[in-house]
Formats: C-alpha cells, sequence, structure tokens
C-alpha cells in the first residue's frame, strides 16, 4: 500500500511530531539533503543601544554604527571591527546585500552603515550590490548579506530571515500557504546556496504581530541588532523575541498563528542549521531591558 | 447600486494628498504589499485605493480605502481584531443589531492606525508617527470616509452565537472573528496548513472563543461555525476534515456517515465536537469533557432553530 501524504495539522504540533511530519510525510526523502548535518553550538549576537532612535524614531547613525562593530565582533571574537569584516568577506567578493524594501523595512542607514563597513575593508563601492528582488541579481554576487528586519508574518508565523530570499526563487508564490514549511529549499538552490557569510536582523523597531503591513500597535523599539551566520539560528532567536513580547503584551501566552513551521523544516529538512536554543549560545551586548531572551 | 466614496479633502493640516489615488486591484496587490495581499484577497476584494498625505515637516499619513464585494467582507477584516480605542463617527446611534456580539465597534484606533468598517469599505488611515496633531488629522479623515455612509448589520451568522452556553461558558466577544479562508481561520486559530475544511469565496465562517467562567481554573474552547453554499459541500468538507485531523478513527468513518449524527472525539488537547446543520457545520475544540463539547453544540442547534437558521 502506498504511503498516505501525511497533512500538518494542529495535532502534530500538540503532540510534537510537526519535525517528523514535515521531514518524512510532507516532502518526502528528497528533500532531506543536509538533514544529517552535526549540530555544533551556533552563535547569535544580540546588540542593543536604547539611544540607537530618539522619540520620534530617527537613527542616531553614529550609534548605529557603533552597534554594527559591536555586533561583526561579538560574533567573530576578533579585536576589532575591520579584522572582523575581514573573517567574513574576502576583497574579491562582489557583495550583495539583500535587505527587506517594503513594508517594514530595513533601516536605510543599517544598509548605508555595512556599505562603509565593507568599503572600510576595501571592497570597492561597484562591487558592493543591492541583490534584494531577482535571481539575476544574486546569480553576479559571491557573498551575500542578508539585512531583513524583524516582523511576524499573517502567513508564515514569522516574516524574517528565511523568507527574505523569497524572491530568488522565482516564484515567490509557490511558497505560501503549507508551502511556506520549504522556505529554506531557496538557500539551498544553487545560485543561493553557501553564499550568505552573515545575517544581520534590523531589530531597532519589530513587529510582533499582523505583519507584514505595520500596525503600529504591535512595534516597538527594541533597538537591537541580531547578527550570525547560522540562519536558523538566527530566525530562532528572533522567533523568541517575538513570542515573549506577545506574551509581555496580552499577559498570557499568545502564539503566532499560524505556526513558523518554515523554521523547524529549515533545520529539520534542509539542514540549514540549528532550530533547538539549548544548541544556540547568545552573545548579548548593550542595554538589557526587556531583552526578551 | 450606486456607491458612496469618500470625498477626502486635498490638505488636512500639514498634510497634502495627490489628487488622485494609487489604484490596486486583484492583478498587482501583491507588487503593492507582497505577502500581505492573500489576506484582502481571502475576503472578496473588488479594489483599493491609496493616498498618501504627506508635509514638509511631519510624517506621512497613509489612507488605504478597501472596497470589498459586501459589508459583510469589510467587517470580516475589521474583525481580525478587536483592540483598540473605539471611534464613533455618528451623531446617532447606529444600527445595533448583532452588536452586543461584536464589541459594537465599527472603527478603532491605536498608536496611530485607525481601522474603519463602512459598510462595503475597510479603511486603514495611518500616521507613521502618531502625535496629537496627527492622531487628529486621522481621525478627521476617518469622519470624512464614514460620513454618509449606510452602516449595515454584522453578518447574519453572527446570530447563531450564544452570549453564554449553560452556566459555565461565555462569549469571549473581542475575539469573534469572521471569515471565508482557512489562511485567514489560521491567523484566528490554527487547524492546519492545508484548506482541511474546503473553504473558499462562497464560504463564510465563523471563529468564536468561549471562555470558562466557573472560577478555578481558566479554560478555553474554540468554536467554528462554517456556513457552505449546499448540504452536500458542507458534508464533503466534514468529511474531508474528519480524514485530515482525525484520522485513527478512520475505521469507523464511512461516507456520509458522519453527517448523520453529532461526534465527539477525545484528542490530545481535550474533547472535539462536531454536528453538521443542513449546509452548515458546527466544531468545537479543547473541551474539558464530553459534555461540554455536547452542550455547546446543542445550544448552537437550539440557536439556529431559534434564527431560523
Amino acid at each position: 500500500m502506498p504511503n498516505k501524504r501525511r497533512l500538518i495539522t494542529r495535532r502534530d504540533f500538540i503532540r510534537g511530531t510537526m519535525g517528523a511530519t514535515l521531514g518524512t510525510s510532507m516532502f518526502g526523502v528528497r528533500w532531506a539533503v543536509g538533514s544529517e548535518k552535526a549540530a555544533p553550538s551556533s552563535l547569535v549576537a544580540v546588540v542593543r543601544d536604547k539611544d540607537v532612535m530618539n522619540a520620534d524614531l530617527d537613527v542616531d547613525f553614529k550609534v548605529l554604527q557603533k552597534m554594527l562593530d559591536q555586533s561583526i565582533v561579538q560574533l567573530t571574537g576578533r579585536k576589532n571591527s575591520k579584522e572582523a569584516w575581514s573573517t567574513i568577506i574576502t576583497p574579491e567578493d562582489t557583495v550583495g546585500l539583500v535587505s527587506t524594501g517594503h513594508l517594514n523595512p530595513t533601516h536605510d542607514e543599517l544598509v548605508y552603515a555595512v556599505k562603509i563597513a565593507l568599503m572600510d575593508i576595501g571592497i570597492p563601492k561597484k562591487r558592493i550590490k543591492m541583490a534584494q528582488g531577482s535571481s539575476r541579481k544574486v546569480k553576479r554576487c559571491t557573498a551575500l548579506i542578508s539585512l531583513p528586519a524583524l516582523k511576524a508574518h499573517w502567513l508564515t508565523g514569522i516574516g524574517t530571515v528565511l523568507k527574505n530570499y523569497i524572491m530568488y526563487s522565482g516564484s515567490p508564490s509557490a511558497y505560501h500557504d503549507q508551502n511556506s514549511a520549504k522556505l529554506g529549499e531557496i538557500w539551498n538552490l544553487p545560485h543561493v546556496k553557501g553564499k550568505t557569510k552573515l545575517i544581520l536582523v534590523d531589530a531597532l523597531y519589530p513587529l510582533c504581530d499582523k505583519g507584514p503591513q505595520a500596525d503600529p500597535r504591535y512595534k516597538w523599539p527594541y533597538s537591537g541588532l541580531i547578527a550570525g551566520t547560522d540562519p536558523v539560528a538566527v530566525e530562532t532567536v528572533c522567533l523568541r523575541i517575538i513570542e515573549e513580547k506577545r506574551r509581555a503584551l496580552r499577559g498570557e501566552p499568545w502564539p503566532l498563528s499560524p505556526p513558523p513551521i518554515c523554521v523547524e523544516a529549515a533545520d529539520r529538512v534542509y539542514g540549514l542549521g540549528t532550530s533547538r536554543m539549548e544548541e544556540i549560545r547568545i552573545a548579548h551586548f548593550g542595554w538589557k531591558q526587556d531583552l526578551l531572551l | 447600486m450606486k456607491v458612496h466614496k469618500p470625498n477626502l479633502p486635498k490638505t488636512i493640516g500639514v498634510w497634502t494628498r495627490p489628487d488622485s489615488p494609487r489604484i490596486i486591484n486583484s492583478r498587482n496587490i501583491f507588487e503593492y504589499m507582497n505577502g500581505a495581499g492573500e489576506l484582502y484577497l481571502a475576503y472578496r476584494f473588488n479594489h483599493l485605493e491609496v493616498y498618501e498625505y504627506k508635509a514638509d515637516d511631519a510624517k506621512s499619513i497613509l489612507v488605504e480605502l478597501y472596497y470589498m464585494e459586501t459589508s459583510d467582507d469589510a467587517f470580516g477584516l475589521l474583525s481580525l481584531d478587536w483592540g483598540g480605542e473605539h471611534v464613533s463617527f455618528s451623531d446617532s446611534p447606529a444600527n445595533t443589531s448583532n452588536q452586543s456580539l461584536t464589541s459594537s465597534a465599527r472603527a478603532l484606533y491605536g498608536a496611530g492606525l485607525l481601522r474603519i468598517w463602512s459598510n462595503n469599505l475597510y479603511c486603514r488611515v495611518m500616521a507613521f508617527r502618531e502625535t496629537p496633531a496627527s492622531k487628529q488629522a486621522v481621525l478627521s479623515l476617518g469622519k470624512t470616509i464614514a460620513a454618509n455612509r449606510k452602516s449595515p448589520p454584522g453578518p447574519e451568522l453572527l446570530k447563531i452565537l450564544p452570549l453564554d452556553i449553560g452556566m459555565g461558558w461565555k462569549l469571549r466577544n473581542d475575539r469573534i472573528g469572521y471569515f471565508r479562508s482557512h489562511l485567514v481561520l489560521n491567523s484566528l486559530y490554527y487547524l492546519s496548513h492545508q484548506n482541511i475544511l474546503n473553504l473558499d469565496l462562497s464560504t463564510e465562517a465563523i471563529a468564536a472563543p468561549y471562555d470558562s467562567i466557573d472560577g478555578k481554573d481558566r479554560k478555553r474552547v474554540q468554536f467554528l461555525f462554517v456556513r457552505y453554499e449546499d448540504s452536500g459541500q458542507a458534508q464533503q468538507a466534514l468529511d474531508n476534515f474528519h480524514k485530515a485531523y482525525l484520522p485513527e478513527h478512520e475505521k469507523d468513518f464511512a461516507l456520509g456517515s458522519v453527517t448523520k449524527s453529532q461526534s465527539f472525539f477525545k484528542i490530545e488537547d481535550g474533547w472535539l465536537g462536531y454536528k453538521v446543520y443542513g449546509p452548515c457545520i458546527a466544531l468545537v475544540f479543547e473541551c474539558p469533557d464530553e459534555n461540554s463539547a455536547r452542550m455547546i453544540i446543542e445550544q448552537i442547534q437550539f440557536n439556529l432553530l431559534k434564527t431560523g437558521g
């Protein structure tokens, strides 16, 4: 008797069997490439400064630059930011910056700060590309820096790290609904795989519900940057922050709905990194109040 | 049907709008708002008109007018979040039919965002930076939008919801959601990433939690009610739901048999019950015991008979 295709339901989450359902029934073995990965500890740097924005939410560029330096130093363990950037990007690279351009966009100031940091280590301006939007753009790059803004998403639970490459699929609508679990496969496409050198999440003013359309009731000045090289670990930390903020807002658990199945699938099915908090080491620097971690 | 279109002022306070709006339809909505467009297409969406009011020394105010096919669809969009400060634009009392169920709100304001249900129009008026001046401008624009428009009651389907069930369960009227799509259902109450209840634009549904009021342990059950075009579609949907959600009961399951009587099942998060009433299905989830599930389903049946449904 052929195997029946299992559907993912609420019951899988209650039973904690979602990973197994995703891995074996929904996709079949052909998608499980890379799922036998080792599970090293993944480092995620969380750097915050309450002065990075004023009451009008205008960004203080100097403070932001300092936060960026701290993020990269925390992540690499190097003495200074120049040395730190040099371990991530080589002088020969053509670097694609993949920011979120629309609906709770990445702050322009952050994109600009990264450009300056890259030029400081000798990457010429012409080899720093804005690479969001199409496969053609990403094919020209040898290195990518993903710069999504932190937000919940009404279709996928969270719409930050994994979703940031959706346009590289050439068919974004193919990743809606249950297929949002497959967002991780985009990171394994030949023109994308292995190029991401850094994930740097703009968590200055995140959105914890109703995304991607902005609802200011659910935005708050977290005033942070979240950096890592493991996209799943970074997404998992982002998810924790969003969930804790939701709990704080309602005073009771307020789980993301629908649950963000793409995160566990990115780990268990696509082998992109770890979604298990116990395997993630968080290096925090700066403002501690309402850290939510 | 002649539809009254809001006549938005060219300037309000320090803000000025362009002469004509940006028009968004179902073909280009994703260019405007990416995946957020799915939300509006999950209802009967006609088109969207967008105005951005700009000022030299203040952040913009965005006005989005979503023209829906029916008032129920516009209501559905507002029903996704009953939070915020209630705003009334009417000098006379609004038609209050069904409103005890849904917070009686037609406009809600919070942190710079005003959301309005006005007949077949759903509106979002949002100041990118909330200040006393921007709040005044946002509310003034809201008043203009709602002026001279009809205020029909909420969807008929809401009438089947009892405010209280027995002595123990009270409707959370600030959590009632009206929808037609499983994507919206999942944002209110996650059931499955697949469309296991066969929802589409021809169906209408409500999700409504009930809280236990007996004091000791706070408990919430989730009630869903779906109306299909005909009883055949309802039966097919229930068959589909049963196979997907209750696969271990497949042995007892024969096509059509699930519709003959109400059914109750103990699963991981409590008791689940369902019953078909002609073209409608009632489902209740997370009940602490079978009796609660039965009581809720029976109360719905009573309300259906009462309302002639």
